[in-house]
């Protein structure tokens, strides 16, 4: 005989802790690990998890814990604790100086580390960074509390101003959605689906119900991380991080353009050139330098500096591309073997200048933010009134503008011609112009949403379930309309028969009802017909229609038979099969269900369309 | 007591302040005004020494009774019998001595204290003033003062049980107060105004009422102020040995000054030197670098992780939103009103979606969604309290789970449709046999009628009554002999059909009526048979029958053996101790195969090839071997109540159903547990049936359905035996709860008949 086991000494009881346990032994409280990379486990058996009891409870590993309790960071927040104590006692006993100092030394804990081990490829970290994304995109538009410093606000807009930038740079933007939660971009980065949503830029108030604690410890992860995510993107393209801030700029609410982007060469070159400007004032101008200093006189606020325009920048990307993919087409055509260059080249071709030609002028009701971002992600150029912030590289008079995106009813009113001309020259069109196209990867039809026009229905562009109902379907309406027409044929038919009660009429219908794929009993229709003197085009019909029909009866008997075999056949299915497959079912019948009540509601909504 | 005026008492201050007196404590002032009084009484005889100490004596007056008779003696010698006496009268005393005190203090101004000499001090040379002595004559000692009670300081219990209190100054016995009981004492709280300020006195065993300057006492207590009233605390300070004439003009000590008060430490200057040095060498930096932010940023991901523990799993995306969250939706999506109130009504944890469907005309128009911050929250809650686990998903089709199984259309032939109808007016029809060669059927109800009839037409040829229902109807075996046994009230009868042929008859006869009967066998039996002469006997009558003991119930199954000598009956509804019967024909002896049986039986099955016997109770099937007497298997099919089972011609397989509706079959030779269990009619299994010939099986349910089964058994052992559901018959009309009571097949085709309770036997065809 073995040695007697003791309950609760090996197994699970011993490779899980309860939540509860691991509080009280690592005394910090459970929000750190999650960000320290630890989460709860679900154990096979809950009940042997946790000593016989069933009482609902989350688990960790054992081990896991153990390895927390030597964490840096859990040290340096203890540290924390001390220090926050001393110093309340020094604010208590009014000793300033002390506190000072105790403020001056406080103890800092870094989570670079914490990075590395929760995400340890670049990869990896992409692959999380959607939650990041939110919560950052979020905090950047709260409104500085004391619950909230304004720090942690500014690092916020900081490091979400410096993704939406390399975004733009990169032209990697592939899908927008307006929805009524906000806006929904997707970007695909380093081959990663990244999905991020920013809210409408309306004041949002923390509701009492949600622990900002919480929140807060998520986003120091959060702003950690995508400093670094910031940092290997921007590197790896070759910018300098971070960006330059231009504080002048932020201050007229620039947004976003109030950074600069440089890539790491220029700023060199540029360094040595500010040096010999310095040295050097009356140099020959290049043509650069010429459109530079125009368009820092257009620019309404005049503030632009021409030094380091980025639009200037964007604009020769976008030049150099686009004197650069034809190239890669005519290569690709000339040699089968696609090389790097070519492949990373296509997908930009095709959709990421979508905007290229065009220079859009931003209405001020429009969310100047959202749709700047939209169309210097797709190469267009962006202009706005000085109401929607500073930093418009042309003003509204501008003789390039092709496109206004206007969000407001239209009105008549009375203009001068030279207004007139402007207004011809120019497309009006509500925003949804600017998301649709992007989704549709091609610029669609300006008239459809043109000023004051209804809009067509704004679709996601992330697709649904397979088989879910889609509204763009037609074909499927035009089928049901069939059948209702078949019906209603049939009804007339009824009613001509009642009103003529020919007998060799009903020996026709009677021969057409028989009527199958056989050529004699087919020829023996013909024949009652050509009796009934019925002319051959509306026998041809009938006989299609028959045959129709029939073949439809015979396939929906051959189904009921086929059901109630199958439904027989269930009987030997074991216990879980059955419940499984009822699950499935269900689930499928509710999504039926789901479809075939947005159909039949399409179905109205038309029918009373229709009728108006 | 008098009521010192505070007036009064910052005109006197004013007094000291002018007269530039020594500020001896302003407090005894008013006490000393009050001695005063005592002194204009006594005459001139007036000690000014006595004063101070008095005023000493009453500056902080203790709260007690005693205190307050003391200073009431201080007041005057005269009156201190009247006073002890009665207090209401002294307090009249006091008013009156208030008003007098008001006319003596504007004397007491001019001789309050007793005159201070100024003297010039032999020592500094300085003024200073000097008080005459204090005598300790008898005036001055408070001892002196007259009370009633003189017995001192000692513990007053010991004159608890005497009738007095203690002694006055002569000696006498000072008789102790009458002292009312509780309710004179509630009625003097109600009475009197002053009871609640009054105190007991110890020493003369009453009831004191306090004075306005002790209630005063307590009053500035109660308000945590200085209980003395006189007390200032904002007095002006009295400079002793500062201020102008009194500088100190001769050093204390005739010490030089020492040098370090004048000359550079050089101890210092070396540690000094020390530091700067070490600053120049940049060992100390002035100021500490200030705590670095947190976010300064590398390129943390060029070098290899840390660790080789693959990272936790990460945590699923958030669903991407679908059409119905555009701002602008196609218009189906949008809720109708029901559903808007179905979705508010729900709990947010219950709703399918967290938001509902809106269309707006235009982005602008579009509102900040409120539950952001929340949904955000929610996710990191998510985030971080959800177990992170990997979950497969079955992708398949739900119709592949369901067994492949060949159609029934290549299992033909099986019963598909209603032939014939035979009814049965009165009752329910409860049991239907075919005879051995197909062509006949009979069938019994609860009325006690049992019908004959032809299979192939559905003609009635005969119809017996009984008295009580008929239980149980079963064709012997037998193909050469025609007859049939029914089971009735506590007895079997054995009925010939009509139109038999004369030899089949002649044989039936002499099997079931012989001439001779055999002899008696060694143990007489409770079970009777008696048999009708042949000459007597008429196709009405039953040619034998049985009366099984009484109370036994009705049988409600007969079970033939194979070879048609032997059958069995089970009685059901009496007693539950032997129910089962075995009937041995050719030796007209039955005797009761067990003596004792655990449960109530069910029902009895022989074994097609072998000498054994199934018994089914409630829960359990039991399989005994007749020839040697024992147990052979007990199978458990897990069926609450066994309602049916029969065997497979093969003797290998057994099915029993059970009104829980479950049917199980079981492979003798695997098992006790059954081989499968099925569940698929929606009512209790009331009978099944094994085709003879064909792979065929039946059931029937009181939800009025017949099911059809292929089942067939492989003699290879290794192939599990297939069961293939063909058909299910519907017909039969569910009255009272009850559906088809028994199927049986047709033995010579693969036709079934069915007995139901809506009192009609049917005729199934293929």
């Amino acid at each position: 005989m073995g040695r007697l086991k003791v309950k609760g000494k090996a197994g699970a009881a011993k490779n899980f802790t309860t939540r509860s346990q691991a509080v009280k032994k690592l005394h910090w409280s459970l929000r750190f690990y999650s960000f320290l990379g630890i989460f709860p486990r679900e154990p096979r058996s809950r009940k042997k998890a946790n000593k016989g009891s069933s009482a609902p409870t989350s688990f960790y590993y054992t081990k896991d814990i153990a390895y927390l309790a030597h964490e840096p960071v859990l040290k340096k927040l203890r540290e924390h604790k001390a220090f926050a104590k001393k110093l309340s006692r020094a604010l208590g006993r009014g000793e300033w100086s002390a506190a000072k100092s105790l403020e001056d030394n406080k103890p800092v804990y870094r989570l670079d580390h914490i990075i590395k081990e929760r995400y340890p490829t670049f990869i990896d970290a992409l692959r999380d960074i959607d939650d990041a994304l939110c919560m950052i995109f979020l905090f950047a538009t709260l409104p500085s509390t004391t619950r909230l410093p304004r720090e942690i606000v500014e690092n916020c807009a900081r490091l979400a101003a410096e993704w939406q930038l390399y975004i733009m740079h990169t032209h990697s933007l592939r899908k927008v959605f307006l929805s009524i939660k906000g806006v929904y971009y997707q970007a695909e980065v380093m081959d990663q689906t990244i999905t991020w949503l920013i809210p409408y830029s309306f004041t949002q108030n923390v509701p009492p119900d949600v622990d900002l604690r919480v929140m807060l410890t998520f986003l120091e992860l959060y702003q950690t991380l995508l400093g670094f995510v910031n940092f290997k993107l921007y590197t790896d393209a070759t910018l300098v991080y971070p960006p330059p801030l231009d504080a002048k700029k932020d201050d007229t609410a620039a947004g976003v353009g109030a950074f600069s982007l440089q890539t790491a060469e220029v700023q060199v070159k540029k360094a040595a050139e500010k040096i010999k400007s310095v040295a050097v004032d009356g140099r020959t101008v290049t043509g650069k330098d010429v459109r530079q200093t125009i368009k820092s006189i257009t620019a309404a606020s005049g503030e632009q500096e021409s030094g380091d325009s980025e639009m200037a920048e964007l604009e020769e990307n976008v030049e150099e591309e686009e004197a650069f993919v034809p190239q890669t087409s005519h290569t690709q055509v000339a040699s089968d073997l696609p090389t790097l260059q070519t492949l990373s080249s296509l997908p930009t071709s095709s959709t990421s200048n979508l905007f290229a030609p065009y220079t859009f002028w931003i209405s001020r009701e429009v969310p100047r933010s959202v749709f700047e971002f939209l169309i210097r992600s797709f190469g267009g150029r962006v202009g706005w009134p000085a109401s929607s912030g500073s930093g418009s590289p042309f003003d509204e008079s501008d003789e390039n503008i092709t496109h206004v995106i206007i969000d407001r009813p239209s009105v008549q009113k009375e203009e001068t011609p030279a207004q007139r001309d402007l207004r011809l020259r120019r497309k009006f069109v509500q925003p949804q112009w600017v998301v649709d196209s992007i989704n549709a990867s091609k610029i669609l039809l300006e008239d459809t949403y043109a000023q004051g026009k209804s809009l067509p229905p704004h679709l996601s562009p992330f697709g649904e379930y397979n088989g879910a109902y889609d509204p763009t379907a037609e074909a499927e309406a035009g089928d049901d309309v069939d059948m209702s027409d078949v019906e209603e044929e049939e009804a007339e038919e009824a009613a001509s028969d009642d009103e003529e009660t020919e007998p060799s009429k009903d020996n026709v219908e009677a021969a057409l009802a028989s009527v199958t794929e056989d050529p004699a009993t087919l020829r023996a229709a013909e024949l009652a017909a050509e009796a009934a003197g019925m002319d051959y085009g509306t026998f041809e019909a009938k006989v299609k229609k028959a045959s129709k029909k029939s073949s439809a009866k015979s396939s929906k008997s051959s189904k009921t038979v086929e059901d109630a075999e199958k439904d027989m056949n269930k009987m030997l299915m074991s216990n879980k099969q059955r419940k499984l497959y009822e699950k499935m079912k269900y689930s499928q019948q509710k999504q039926a269900a789901e479809n075939d009540k947005l159909e039949s509601r399409r179905r109205k909504l038309q029918k009373d369309k229709a009728t108006q | 007591m008098a009521n010192p005026n505070p007036k009064k008492t910052s005109v006197k201050r004013k007094h000291t302040e002018k007269d530039d007196a020594p500020a001896v404590a302003p407090v005894t002032l008013k006490l000393s005004g009050l001695e005063m009084l005592t002194d204009d009484e006594d005459g001139d005889d007036y000690n000014p020494e006595d004063d101070t100490d008095d005023g000493e004596v009453d500056e902080f007056p203790e709260i007690d009774a005693a205190s307050d008779s003391e200073e009431d003696d201080e007041d005057g010698d005269d009156e201190d019998e009247d006073e002890s006496l009665s207090e209401d009268e002294e307090d009249e005393e006091e008013e009156e001595e208030g008003s007098t005190e008001e006319d003596s203090e504007v004397e007491s101004d001019y001789h309050i204290f007793p005159k201070a000499k100024t003297v010039i001090s032999d020592i500094t040379g300085q003024p200073k003033k000097v008080y005459p002595e204090i005598e300790p004559d008898y005036d001055s000692d408070s001892s002196t003062e007259e009370a009633t009670n003189r017995v001192g300081d000692v513990p007053m219990h010991w004159y608890d049980d005497m009738p007095h209190i203690g002694y006055d100054i002569n000696g006498k016995r000072v008789l102790r107060p009458a002292r009312g009981d509780e309710l004179d004492k509630f009625l003097a709280t109600v009475d009197d105004p002053s009871a609640w300020t009054s105190a007991f006195d110890k020493t003369s065993q009453e009831e004191k009422p306090l004075s306005s300057e002790e209630l005063d006492i307590i009053k500035r207590l109660y308000a945590g102020e200085n209980p003395d009233e006189n007390y200032d605390p904002y007095e002006p300070m009295v400079e002793w040995f500062t201020g102008k004439g009194k500088e100190e003009i001769m050093p204390l000590s005739a010490a030089p000054e020492p040098k370090r008060r004048w000359v550079r430490s050089k101890w210092e200057k070396q540690k000094i030197m020390k530091i700067v040095r070490a600053i120049r060498a940049g060992r100390i930096v002035g100021q500490k670098p200030k705590t670095t932010s947190k976010y300064e940023v590398y390129s943390i991901w060029s070098s290899e992780p840390s660790t080789s523990a693959p990272p936790a799993l990460p945590a699923p995306k958030r669903a991407l939103p679908t059409n119905a969250e555009s701002y602008n939706p196609p218009e189906e999506y949008l809720m109708t009103e029901g559903e808007r109130k179905e979705w508010e009504s729900k709990d947010a944890e219950d709703r399918e979606r967290d938001f509902m469907p809106q269309k707006f005309t235009s982005l602008r128009l579009v509102p900040a969604y409120d539950q952001f911050i929340k949904e955000r929250f929610n996710r990191q809650l998510d985030l971080y309290l959800a177990p992170r686990i990997q979950r497969t998903k079955l992708n398949i089709d739900p119709t592949s789970l369901i067994p492949k199984l060949p159609s029934p259309s290549s299992l033909r032939p099986f019963p598909n449709y209603k032939s014939l109808n035979i009814r049965h007016p009165k009752g329910r029809a409860r049991c239907v046999s075919i005879s051995p060669d197909g062509n006949w059927a009979a069938s019994g109800d609860e009325d006690g009628v049992v019908s004959l009839w032809e299979v192939n037409v559905g003609c009635e040829v005969k119809r017996w009554k009984f008295e009580g229902k008929i239980g149980s109807i079963e064709w012997a075996p037998r193909q050469d002999v025609s007859y049939f046994a029914v089971g009735v009230e506590e007895a079997i009868h054995f009925l010939i059909p009509p139109n038999v042929d004369s030899t089949t008859l002649a044989q039936t006869h002499a099997l079931l009526a012989p001439s001779a009967l055999p002899s008696a066998g060694p143990t007489p039996s409770p079970v009777k048979w008696t048999s009708t002469s042949v000459s007597s006997w008429s196709n009405d009558k039953p040619i034998l029958s049985l009366t099984l003991p009484p109370s036994s119930g009705v049988p409600t199954q007969l079970q033939w053996h194979k070879k048609g000598d032997y059958f069995a009956s089970v009685s059901t509804g009496g007693a539950t101790q032997n129910a089962v019967w075995i009937h041995q024909l050719s030796k007209r002896h039955s005797q009761a195969p067990f003596r004792k049986i655990k449960g109530a039986v069910q029902l009895v099955l022989f074994h097609p090839t072998m000498p054994h016997f199934f018994v089914a109770t409630q829960q359990y099937v039991r399989l005994y071997n007749l020839a040697e007497q024992k147990l052979i298997k007990t199978l458990m099919p897990g069926i609450r109540w066994i309602s049916c089972m029969d065997v497979h011609p093969s003797g290998d397989h057994l099915i029993v159903g059970g009104y829980d509706r479950k049917l199980c079959w079981f492979d003798l030779e695997l098992s006790e547990k059954p081989y499968k269990v099925l569940k698929y009619h929606s009512r209790a299994i009331r009978s099944l049936h094994f085709h003879p010939k064909y792979p065929l099986f039946a059931s029937a349910s009181d939800d009025g359905s017949i099911q059809i089964f292929h089942s067939r058994v492989y003699n290879d052992l290794m192939t599990d035996p297939l069961i293939v559901p063909l058909k299910i018959l519907r017909g039969h009309q569910i009255t009272d709860g009850l559906g088809v009571l028994q199927v049986k097949w047709n033995p010579k085709q693969p036709w079934l008949a069915s007995a139901g309770a809506d009192g009609t036997v049917a005729v199934w065809c293929s």
